[in-house]
């Protein structure tokens, strides 16, 4: 993954945090298996000592443990609430007007997405979003749960029928980025994939206005098409 | 006293009557029951392995098209009810039900028709899983999120079957843990207090009530299900007052509950041959029994720890994450405390000693994963990707295949008075070992790096996870032949295998002073218990009797 988003930063670090605890963990217990399986190594009839244990040692070791598991909560209490913060809109982001930030309402579908923009203009698979901008995307679910995954702009959160979940995120770099869909949604769920385009402000206004009339366009053609009697 | 000796109950040659399969079928006996369940899980082991071979055929090169979206679904589900219903769960609780009640002394168990029941309703579970798989499996994933299960959207009865299936299964397994539990409670020889219970026997008392909790949690869900799908339920179905998170919510009880199940039999089986392997006892039992009941209770309330991407408070998500990193304690202390006992001993490394240090560092790795996986933020990340299934099958592995192998090892001799085979053994422990990491290291990288995600029936080419996924391939086929020479060794060692007497290994527990194959009623006489390590205290008694022939005979009777 590539951060690319104010919470993908604190993700990452979060991520590298944790890697760092268990490799220290993994490192630890299997070089101590290993040097007790080497060293005391030995053939059946040697009687060794019987020590079966201390008090002191005991209590020292979960203490260690303790603190280290302590530390670790801690470091994941702080980087998640950071990668839980509101990010801001940059100078180069949308100015909206009358503060409102921008809100795009996220659909999962079995299996497509599908993105609504304030202007009621919608698009499939595809959500263009302009660049250094706070964008709450709004997940919701028409069937079963899907999980809403872009990896460089956001962490994981599912779209559950009936309920609301919010992404928040600020992309800071023009380009495309794209995800899979994360949890298992039938068939074609594989196939479920969706990409985050992310543009100039002006390139995203200019983008809306023209989805918005071509929607327009399609749907008068069709009325006028049912009108006409052409189409049933 | 001279005049009315108690009457010895003789049973030696006592007539069959029936066929040995309808002798073995109908038996209450715990021996009978518990070697039906090891048998049957050994057999859906090797099943699951065939499934798991079909789905990394399938994605070992990207865009495959050797299985259908459908039939790898199905393959996928199969494989995971197989793999914790019909080989992990039955297999711990089988040779728990086998041998703790010898550890213990018990001349056999307290609700033996109970504990049968449980078997059968197992078996029955396994007709019904595997009977759908002839006309239309589930294709719901390993665990089935709702509302994807509602008839709505999967309107074959692939749903309903799976549901009573682990259904069924679930129910035996909470027979099977009452049977223990009140055998373990009720019927521990004179002198076993519970300070002096073997550790694996304390293993199978934390994990008969650990079932006890989340068996019946489980079985509502499928239930609500059940009704849901047939009877016009709304339990999980939003818009009409439904929750489809509460299906996460009880599924995932069971599910966090069962996987630490799976590691403390694993860790009880563990330290029992690590402790007489290396000739000294448990460096500080009672910090590891604590440890193991703080598994049950931790590892459980950690449910939400599948839940990090799902809209719940984020409160509830510290939570989870708080019960989750306490986990680091008690099971740092046990591994220690296993480390510890091997230090100062003479380490006698016979393959029941390989397999545990096998268990002990595959589930150290997989544990350590899911530290990462624990750390909500760091979770939004890796949630879902192929690194959670490395990290999940690290520790299961490291605990059912490899814990359940060193079990296997070490109670195979007292089971048909055989060991299995060393050589075979040895080559088996080494191939399955490169055979996890070789795929379950590039699945965790490929999750870590690039993301990939899970359940997937294929993925697209230029995402960057090709190598990794063809190596985890290649991999999954040294696992299974791995796996397989050891199932085979099982097999052959039953007529082949060196005869092994009846303590092979010098235990310190009371199942080695029964004869092997144990009879019916397993001990004719019980020691009066004075430690955590009858059977040495016996040793020690018999050879200084032996050394010192002058003593005279003991007149007393022996007790009970």
């Amino acid at each position: 993954m590539a951060p690319h988003s104010p919470a993908t930063d604190q993700i990452d670090t979060l991520v590298w945090i944790g890697f760092i605890a268990a490799a220290i963990v993994v490192v630890a217990i299997n070089v101590a298996l290993f040097y007790a399986i080497r060293r005391y190594r030995g053939e059946r009839g040697a009687s060794p000592r019987q020590i079966s244990g201390g008090r002191r040692v005991q209590f020292r070791v979960a203490g260690a443990l303790t603190l280290f598991a302590l530390v670790v909560f801690v470091l994941g209490i702080v980087f998640t609430d950071k990668a839980r913060e509101t990010p801001t809109t940059g100078s180069a982001g949308l100015v909206a007007e009358k503060g409102e930030t921008l809100e795009i309402e996220a659909t999962g579908q079995q299996w497509l997405w599908r993105y609504a923009y304030p202007n009621d203009a919608f698009s499939y698979y595809q959500l263009v979003i302009p660049v250094d901008t706070l964008v709450k995307l709004k997940l919701v679910s028409t069937d079963v749960v899907h999980t809403w995954n872009v990896p460089d702009l956001a962490g994981k959160h599912d779209a559950v029928p009936g309920k609301t979940n919010w992404v928040l995120l600020r992309a800071d770099k023009e380009g495309s980025f794209t995800g899979d869909a994360a949890s298992l949604s039938g068939q074609a769920y594989a196939a479920m994939r969706t990409e985050v385009k992310v543009v100039s402000p002006d390139e995203y206004e200019e983008f809306i206005e023209t989805q918005k009339t071509d929607i327009e366009a399609a749907q008068e053609r069709v009325v006028g098409l049912i009108e006409n009697g052409e189409v049933p | 006293m001279s005049e009315s000796p108690r009457p010895e109950l003789v049973v030696d040659g006592f007539p069959k009557r029936r066929a040995r399969w309808i002798e073995l079928a109908t038996s209450g006996d715990h021996k009978d029951v518990g070697r039906i369940l090891v048998t049957g899980a050994l057999g859906f082991l090797f099943i699951a392995l065939v499934e798991w071979i079909l789905i990394r055929l399938q994605l070992a090169i990207p865009e495959n098209k050797f299985l259908t979206p459908v039939a790898f679904n199905r393959m996928l589900s199969l494989y995971g009810g197989t793999a914790l219903f019909f080989f992990a769960l039955p297999l711990v609780l089988g040779l728990a039900y086998y041998v703790a009640p010898l550890q213990i002394g018990a001349r056999g168990t307290a609700l033996p028709r109970i504990g049968q029941t449980g078997m059968a309703l197992w078996v029955g579970a396994a007709v019904v899983l595997y009977s759908g798989f002839m006309w239309t499996p589930t294709e719901a994933g390993v665990n089935p999120l709702s509302p994807l299960t509602e008839t709505a959207f999967l309107s074959n009865n692939g749903v309903d079957a799976w549901a009573t299936s682990v259904g069924l299964a679930t129910l035996g397994f909470v027979l099977i843990a009452v049977d223990l539990l009140t055998t373990l409670r009720n019927m521990r020889a004179p002198g076993m207090a519970w300070r002096r219970v073997p550790i694996f026997a304390w293993g199978a008392t934390v994990s008969s009530w650990l079932m006890l909790f989340i068996g019946p949690v489980f079985l509502a869900a499928l239930t609500m299900l059940m009704i849901d799908r047939n009877y016009d339920g709304i339990f999980f179905a939003d818009g009409s007052g439904g929750a489809p998170l509460l299906w996460q919510h009880l599924s995932w009880i069971f599910y966090s509950g069962s996987y630490m199940l799976v590691l403390i039999f694993a860790f009880g089986a563990i330290a029992e041959i690590v402790a007489v392997f290396s000739g000294k006892p448990l460096f500080n039992r009672k910090a590891v029994m604590v440890s193991l009941a703080a598994i049950a209770v931790l590892g459980t309330l950690a449910w939400m720890q599948n839940m990090y991407t799902a809209p719940i408070g984020v409160g509830w998500m510290y939570f989870a994450m708080l019960m989750s990193l306490a986990l680091i304690v008690p099971v740092g202390v046990i591994i220690f405390n296993l480390i510890a006992t091997m230090i100062g001993g003479v380490l006698h490394m016979r393959a029941p000693l390989l397999w545990a240090a096998g268990a002990i560092s595959l589930i150290s790795i997989g544990l350590a994963g899911e530290i990462q996986q624990s750390l909500v933020a760091s979770a939004w990340d890796l949630k879902n990707t192929t690194d959670a299934t490395a990290s999940t099958h690290f520790a299961l592995i490291g605990g059912a295949v490899f814990g359940g192998f060193a079990a296997l090892h070490y109670w195979y001799p007292k089971m048909t008075a055989r060991t299995m085979g060393e050589t075979l053994g040895r080559a088996s422990f080494w191939t399955t070992l490169v055979g996890v990491l070789v795929t379950f290291v590039p699945l965790a990288l490929a999750g870590y790096n690039e993301g990939q995600v899970i359940d997937a029936y294929k993925y697209f080419n230029g995402t960057g996870v090709d190598g990794y996924n063809l190596i985890a391939s290649i991999g999954s086929l040294i696992l299974v032949a791995g796996i397989v020479m050891n199932l085979v060794n099982a097999i052959q060692s039953r007529v082949n295998g060196p005869e092994a007497g009846h303590d092979p290994w010098g235990g310190d527990t009371l199942e080695w002073l029964t004869l092997s194959p144990p009879d019916p009623h397993n001990f004719d006489v019980l020691p009066d218990v004075r430690s955590e390590r009858p059977m040495r205290d016996i040793r020690e008694a018999i050879a200084h009797r032996t050394a010192s022939p002058e003593l005279p005979v003991r007149e007393s009777e022996p007790v009970a």
